[in-house]
């Protein structure tokens, strides 16, 4: 069983500030069950310029009720890839859990671009698959939660990414006025 | 900045990633896609996969990144 999930968004920040924003997001105010975040491979490709890079992510309480009896732990290990291409200002990302995967796996693809009606702006789209294999009825059940779980923690992600992408306008704004030196 | 997963890596995290945004805001972005912060990376990474080791994730991790995601992805190359 399959569910997908489509959203386009806009950023009113650039695509620089945006992809160092995406790097940067990790703590803040709506991302409280974060508790770790870890690069675990990153490269440049010397042919192409491209970064791509590898990030663990654990969270914690990321579970329903309900669901609380069928999983030990109450940790989930996010793997986070991506692909940032400078030259045609392109970062592909894909997100998913590695544990309770055979419960409920989420894939989250995003695709950031300039917008092409503002350079200034950004062009955020998103698509999600929901899997799950459970048995008696529940699949649907737990599809659906996963569904609306992934609507809420991606309106909480873009909010956390404002935040972010406010600390570094006023960052450059003092940086360009000489208060900063880093 | 966010932690590490090894707590005994904290301070290794914080210098990399120090190291990381300033390359990826001042080099990277501008064009330069020369590497930098090699060394202090290795120091780091070694640390954070001793730690997934001893929690006993390194498996499924390995498992999660057996294929790579963006082999179909043309458009970036």
């Amino acid at each position: 069983m399959v569910k997908f999930f489509q959203h386009t968004f806009k950023y009113e920040y650039n695509w620089d500030s945006v992809t160092l924003a995406f790097w940067l997001r990790y703590p803040n105010p709506f991302a409280s069950h974060v508790e770790s975040v870890d690069v675990i491979d990153r490269y440049v490709d010397p042919h192409t310029g491209v970064l791509r890079t590898t990030r663990l992510i654990l969270k914690r309480g990321v579970l329903p009720k309900w669901g609380n009896g069928l999983i030990k732990k109450p940790e989930a290990y996010i793997i986070e890839e991506s692909l940032i291409n400078p030259k045609t200002q392109t970062m592909i990302t894909l997100t998913k859990n590695i544990t309770h995967a055979r419960m409920m796996q989420v894939e989250e693809w995003q695709t950031f671009r300039v917008d092409p009606n503002n350079r200034e702006f950004t062009q955020v789209k998103t698509e999600a698959r929901v899997i799950s294999n459970f048995g008696w009825g529940l699949t649907e059940r737990v599809e659906g939660f996963g569904i609306k779980k992934f609507a809420d923690g991606a309106a909480k992600s873009r909010k956390g990414m404002s935040h972010v992408l406010e600390m570094i306008r006023e960052k450059q704004l003092l940086r360009g006025r000489g208060f900063l030196t880093i | 900045m966010s932690q590490s997963i090894g707590r005994s890596c904290d301070e290794l995290k914080k210098e990399y990633d120090a190291c990381f945004n300033k390359w990826y805001s001042e080099k990277f972005l501008k064009g330069d896609t020369r590497p930098e912060c090699e060394e202090i990376f290795k120091k780091y990474r070694d640390c954070v996969l001793n730690a997934v080791k001893n929690k006993n994730i390194d498996k499924l991790l390995g498992e999660a990144r057996k294929d790579d995601p963006f082999s179909s992805i043309a458009e970036t190359k």
